[in-house]
């Protein structure tokens, strides 16, 4: 059974959602969803439960939480439910990041809602002691003030960059981590829409970085029954790939991307 | 009168045909065919031996892989998806999937899916004899491939040409998986029937498109796709009901089914078994709350053997 704890707005559209779970089947790591029926009992609509990556993860206190923007029917529901309220939730699901980047240089580039599961993932780099630069961008500043005030908690260089005003640099994640690309990192991680994860990717396997993303896509079930979220591979036998099992974190130059 | 206890009721159900063959299930739930994997997605949320029958992924002849994404959009009470039948082809499902399915004590059937005629031969051909099965269901109603599946199953012609073809070569229990995208299912039905095919299962989902008012452009990349969910499930309950008064056949009724009511609905219009699909997608183990559901039902119904209810609303 899931509890809601918190569900409070800490930016534009933007809710922190906080669940207080009984028991898990497994312990959840940076990359993984739950997926979230956000109509209540008997109601039809929307029909699909709604995936939403981890933001946070505090087992101490059986504490998981998620960022979500209100775009559609679904988030606005969830949006509008109260603490205490109980919900039906699967998870943890799909494959995680990979974890083994003890004292390396790590970049986290994070774009839009695609900033949310890089920061449970930036409290585990941080305690393999990993170099860590992050660089966020969102159209507009108050977008990022709330993942602004949640990194500098951790121990990384955080830089910022939106459509709207000058903050490291006026533009895209993407714009922002080419200008400060100097030393290669040994790994990267990005998340975001997807024709900036093609753009990142494209600069990556260019400078022969190697790293991995998480990409969003349409899902159905969740648990790899339907195949609605289906990825079109680079791989050698072109076999398609399912976000929500095999995914949603893949290997930089491993899915093809809308660009 | 003494009461039933739930230890007394009898869920069983035979789907007997007019060829004397017969499909006994120990209930009447069977998963439809694209919702449910091959199983093991399932199994990791609850024994799928306790359902009655597993219907496996459409497969083809030739491996495919798929339609463009998106695939899947929602609508009030339903979805639309366009998969357009993302399979490993028959032959990996014969060496890499009906392996698998050795462990489970449930009747397993494959769903079959083709272009033309002569792909119905080679699939019935390969599966003749294996036996992991219990049957094929023939799909003669896939909305979302070009140039078969749904063009067949609108012509009962071609699905009695179809389901012949297949009955001389496939030894074990045909089902045939019919349109609701036609004027008038009881004549695909019946051509089914008099083609020597076991059992009719109805429906598939009801063609229908989402546009995006936003990109002003089809949703779903395909443009069209299948509606499912609980939006469907009148227009799958009427068919049912109109087929059973003319088929001397067993029918698969199956469309928007999430719930023990809904079984009972499906079973009194005249369905023998039931299919669960949607739902699959939404609640892994929901067969199991349906069976529960069923059991429910019967207690306060004061009803034994399910079978007895089966098309009591005529």
């Amino acid at each position: 059974m899931f509890k809601i704890i918190t569900n409070e707005e800490v930016g534009p559209d933007i809710f922190k959602l906080a669940l207080k779970y009984d028991q898990l089947p497994q312990k959840p790591e940076p990359g993984q969803f739950f997926n979230i029926k956000v109509s209540q009992e008997l109601s039809d609509d929307p029909l699909l439960r709604r995936p939403f990556s981890i933001f946070d993860f505090k087992s101490e206190e059986k504490r998981v939480e998620f960022i979500y923007k209100v775009v559609g029917k679904g988030t606005k529901i969830l949006s509008k439910l109260k603490n205490g309220t109980e919900l039906d939730v699967l998870g943890p699901l799909g494959s995680p990041f990979s974890l083994n980047n003890m004292n390396k240089e790590i970049n986290l580039i994070g774009g839009g809602m695609g900033i949310a599961p890089l920061f449970y993932l930036a409290k585990k780099l941080e305690k393999q002691n990993a170099d860590l630069k992050v660089y966020l961008g969102a159209a507009d500043k108050s977008e990022l003030n709330f993942f602004e005030n949640k990194f500098s908690q951790l121990k990384a260089d955080i830089y910022l960059a939106s459509m709207s005003e000058e903050l490291t640099i006026k533009g895209t994640a993407l714009d922002l981590w080419l200008k400060k690309l100097k030393n290669k990192p040994d790994f990267i991680y990005s998340c975001g829409p997807e024709k900036m994860l093609a753009a990142v990717e494209k600069e990556a396997l260019k400078n022969n970085i190697i790293g991995e993303i998480s990409i969003e896509k349409r899902m159905g079930c969740g648990i790899g029954v339907c195949l609605s979220c289906s990825c079109e591979t680079k791989t050698e036998d072109k076999k398609n790939k399912r976000a929500c099992v095999e995914g949603p974190v893949f290997e930089l130059g491993e899915v093809v991307l809308d660009g | 009168m003494v009461n039933l206890e739930r230890r007394d009721l009898d869920l069983k159900v035979s789907m007997k045909s007019k060829n004397n063959k017969s499909l006994k299930l120990k209930n009447p739930l069977v998963t439809a065919s694209g919702t449910c994997g091959n199983g093991k997605e399932l199994a990791e949320f609850f024994d799928i031996n306790q359902l009655g029958a597993f219907t496996t992924k459409g497969i083809t002849v030739k491996s495919q892989s798929g339609n463009k994404t998106p695939r899947i959009a929602e609508t009030s009470a339903g979805i639309l998806n366009s998969i357009g039948l993302e399979n490993p082809g028959v032959d990996s499902f014969i060496t890499d999937i009906l392996p698998e399915t050795k462990d489970y004590t449930l009747p397993i059937l494959a769903n079959i899916s083709g272009y033309s005629k002569q792909d119905f031969i080679t699939l019935a051909e390969k599966l003749e004899g294996k036996e992991e099965l219990a049957g094929i269901e023939v799909n003669l109603s896939c909305p979302n491939i070009k140039g078969g599946g749904m063009v067949f199953g609108t012509d009962s012609e071609k699905v009695f040409e179809i389901t012949k073809k297949v009955r001389e070569i496939y030894s074990g229990y045909i089902i045939v998986k019919l349109t609701p995208n036609i004027t008038n299912i009881t004549e695909t039905a019946l051509a089914a029937e008099e083609a020597g095919a076991d059992a009719a299962a109805m429906i598939n989902t009801l063609s229908a498109m989402k546009i995006d008012i936003d990109r002003q452009k089809p949703l779903l990349a395909n443009t069209f796709g299948g509606l499912s969910g609980p939006a469907v499930k009148p227009v799958a309950v009427k068919m049912v009901y109109d087929c059973y008064k003319k088929l001397n056949i067993p029918i698969l009724g199956l469309g928007g089914v999430r719930s023990g009511a809904d079984v009972i609905e499906f079973m009194l219009a005249g369905a023998t078994s039931v299919g669960i699909g949607t739902i699959n997608m939404i609640e892994p183990a929901a067969g199991l709350r349906i069976i529960k559901e069923i059991e429910n039902y019967m207690l306060k119904h004061q009803i034994q053997k399910l079978s007895s209810i089966i098309g009591a609303a005529h």
